[in-house]
């Protein structure tokens, strides 16, 4: 459990103290330099004490049933994100595109309805009900009610949706 | 009595109809949220806080800032209520500050089959420990700010690293990981232009970078997304246990004769809490476990504690919310968060461009004093909510948890997205919350990273100012009494827990050197 602790702290410190002028000037780097410095020292004192005081043997998870819990959850959500924006990238005369931006409606009907789908395990109408049902309510509630402006999707663009 | 003057105008500013309207579904909300046990007050104010945006913006008719900051803190308070609904009905926390609770609240519901008392006494020593807090403050706040007017950048450095000092000093955790924490907070604030010379720096050549690493995405990440996913990890393990929630106008009488029998704990606690909620970084969490450890230090039949004791609901319960309305007082007018919501509040403050601290008095009276008037209004609304619709808010744990975390995530997406309308804060929050995860995994404090985030700036700004003035000389913090004062205090709070530590080491030197140790 805490030698992750540690790999975290270490990568975390080593790429802090980037950049550090001679402290007496006052300069812009003078301030990050020395809170980096805090952090990488502290750092090290909770990992040479994590090190040196011996650990159970029992790991930071209990069991595998919660690891998948977590990452049921986080996944997904990783996914919705980059569903959003969609994923892809410009050059000069050319914009290669590997999923089209599926905008903020589409893509929460989407991961609702997964979740409702997979680990609700609900019958479908309801399934579908959820997920066109909180976008609808959302969109009614930013885009109309606080005029908040959120990602539209490729269908938008060629004026097939609304969203 | 200027004050109470100044205090007609706020309940004239609050009793606005839509300020009012706007309290009454800010309570709710933070009811619910209190309720909902996957989500904390921070969170739930640090997910609506892009809305309050467009409030203060005068998205509503009749909105402003106002509005904006009692529709915050009014979630606040809600949640301060509404965390321990679960804890006596279901034996689940929904709030870290209900956690205490569990102790007495819940057996005395269960065992004792008297729910309604139980919730009862926490509602009546929450409001009247609020109700403390808030007499308090509407007493304390307009001299410190005028105090801290004076303040130059000496004194509000010092100020700044006395809250810090505070947050290793007397923070739960290992005072090393808040000091992690703390200096991984200042960095963050400092990813973009510097304040001063305007020179970029650790954005390492981004170009989004250059505006800094916003507030607002990175606790939603670290508070709702690190939230949801700590959460996951205990679905399956939980087992509601489930007691009807019923409260009779007769459990309220009962509770408030058992108030008057313990009124001077309830008020004492109530005090305590307050100046426990104003030092920086602690707030209603460990305010509630020292207020419980006080009623059974006082109490006397201590036997009882653990089995249903009214005193173990009502001590902890009337510290909590005192706590929490105190956490406020510095925020509002030295602009340093007591508390880790109060620094989300804060922030929404900086949004809506004002300047926490004490020049908002004198610019903003009426946003002080609407604030300072809602609080009272606040409390008194969640109670009379709470008197009636326990049962309703109780059924808000039967919403099932494949609908409830997704649409939650979605919120927050919401939320970081429409501030600046940027995908980057989006995976801004999707990163801190996985980061957020981790570090409550690791048993980090996510308090100190917090304040010092959203006091980042600041602190830099007044340190290179009076660095300047002093021409690069550190001295010059020690030309004023009180800067001085302030810095050696701050030192001997960071010295406290390497003391500790270091006397704690002899003794176990000295118990291990009699029998043989290999």
């Amino acid at each position: 459990m805490l030698i992750a602790a540690v790999a975290m702290f270490d990568s975390r410190a080593a790429f802090n103290p980037s950049a550090g002028t001679s402290p007496g000037d006052v300069g812009a780097r003078w301030y990050p330099f020395w809170a980096a410095t805090i952090m990488g020292i502290a750092a090290l004192v909770v990992a040479y004490r994590s090190l040196a005081i011996p650990q159970t043997a029992a790991g930071v998870f209990e069991g595998r049933k919660s690891i998948f819990a977590v990452l049921k959850l986080a996944l997904p959500m990783v996914v919705y994100a980059l569903l959003i924006g969609g994923i892809g990238w410009r050059t000069t005369d050319f914009t290669y595109t590997v999923i089209p931006p599926f905008g903020f409606y589409l893509a929460t009907a989407l991961y609702m309805g997964v979740f409702a789908w997979w680990l609700g395990r609900y019958k479908i109408w309801w399934v579908a009900l959820i997920s066109v049902a909180f976008p609808l309510v959302i969109f009614a509630a930013f885009e109309i009610g606080f005029r908040v402006s959120l990602p539209k999707s490729f269908l938008y663009t060629s004026g097939i949706l609304p969203f | 009595m200027e004050v109470l003057g100044d205090l007609a105008g706020g309940f004239a500013t609050a009793l606005h109809p839509i300020n009012l309207a706007m309290l009454f579904i800010a309570v709710v909300l933070g009811l619910v949220i209190g309720v909902l046990p996957g989500l904390g007050g921070t969170s739930g104010v640090a997910i609506l806080l892009p809305i309050t945006v467009f409030i203060a913006h005068g998205s509503l008719p009749g909105s402003d800032t106002t509005t904006a900051i009692i529709f915050l803190a009014g979630i606040y308070w809600g949640a301060l209520f509404g965390g321990v609904i679960t804890s006596i009905l279901f034996n689940i926390p929904g709030e870290p500050w209900a956690v205490v609770l569990l102790f007495d609240g819940f057996p005395l519901a269960k065992h004792l089959h008297k729910p309604g008392l139980a919730l009862a006494s926490s509602f009546v020593s929450s409001f009247l420990g609020a109700l403390t807090s808030t007499i308090l403050f509407t007493f304390f706040a307009l001299p410190i700010a005028l105090k801290a007017l004076d303040f130059g950048p000496a004194e509000l450095f010092a100020v700044f690293v006395l809250s810090f000092a505070t947050l290793i000093g007397l923070g739960a955790e290992a005072p090393m990981k808040s000091l992690a924490m703390l200096a991984l907070g200042l960095l963050l604030a400092a990813v973009g232009f510097d304040t001063i010379t305007g020179e970029q720096r650790l954005n390492f050549g981004q170009i989004p970078l250059l505006s800094g690493i916003s507030f607002v995405p990175v606790t939603i990440g670290l508070f709702g997304i690190g939230e949801i996913l700590a959460s996951a990890e205990e679905q399956g393990i939980g087992y509601v246990e489930k007691i009807s929630a019923r409260l009779g106008l007769g459990d309220v009488f009962e509770a408030i004769r058992e108030l008057r029998k313990r009124l001077r704990l309830v008020l004492s606690n109530a005090i305590i809490g307050f100046f426990f909620g104003v030092l920086p970084g602690h707030g209603a969490t460990a305010a509630s476990f020292l207020g419980y450890g006080l009623a059974r230090q006082y109490s006397s039949n201590k036997e009882n504690f653990g089995k249903g004791e009214i005193s173990g609901i009502m001590g902890p319960q009337s510290a909590a919310d005192s706590a929490g309305v105190a956490s406020l007082v510095p925020m509002i007018t030295l602009g340093i968060p007591g508390s880790p919501t109060s620094a989300v509040i804060m922030a929404g403050l900086f949004i809506w461009g004002l300047q926490p601290g004490p020049v908002l008095f004198i610019q903003h009276p009426d946003f002080v004093w609407g604030l300072i008037a809602s609080i009272y209004l606040g409390h008194l609304l969640t109670f009379i909510i709470c008197l009636l619709a326990v049962p309703l808010l109780a059924m808000i744990m039967r919403v099932p948890y494949a609908i409830i975390t997704p649409f939650i995530v979605v919120i927050s997406i919401i939320g970081s997205y429409s501030l600046n309308n940027s995908m980057l804060d989006v995976f801004i929050t999707v990163i801190f919350g996985v980061i957020g995860y981790w570090l409550r995994k690791m048993k980090y404090p996510l308090a100190p990273l917090v304040v010092a985030l959203v006091l980042g700036d600041s602190t830099e700004r007044e340190l290179r100012k009076a660095l300047i003035a002093g021409h690069g000389s550190p001295l010059y913090f020690f030309n004023s009494g009180l800067s001085t004062v302030l810095i050696l205090v701050a030192l001997v709070l960071v010295l406290i827990p390497l003391v500790r530590t270091i006397r704690r080491r002899r003794a176990a030197a000295a118990a291990a050197g009699s029998p043989a140790h290999p």
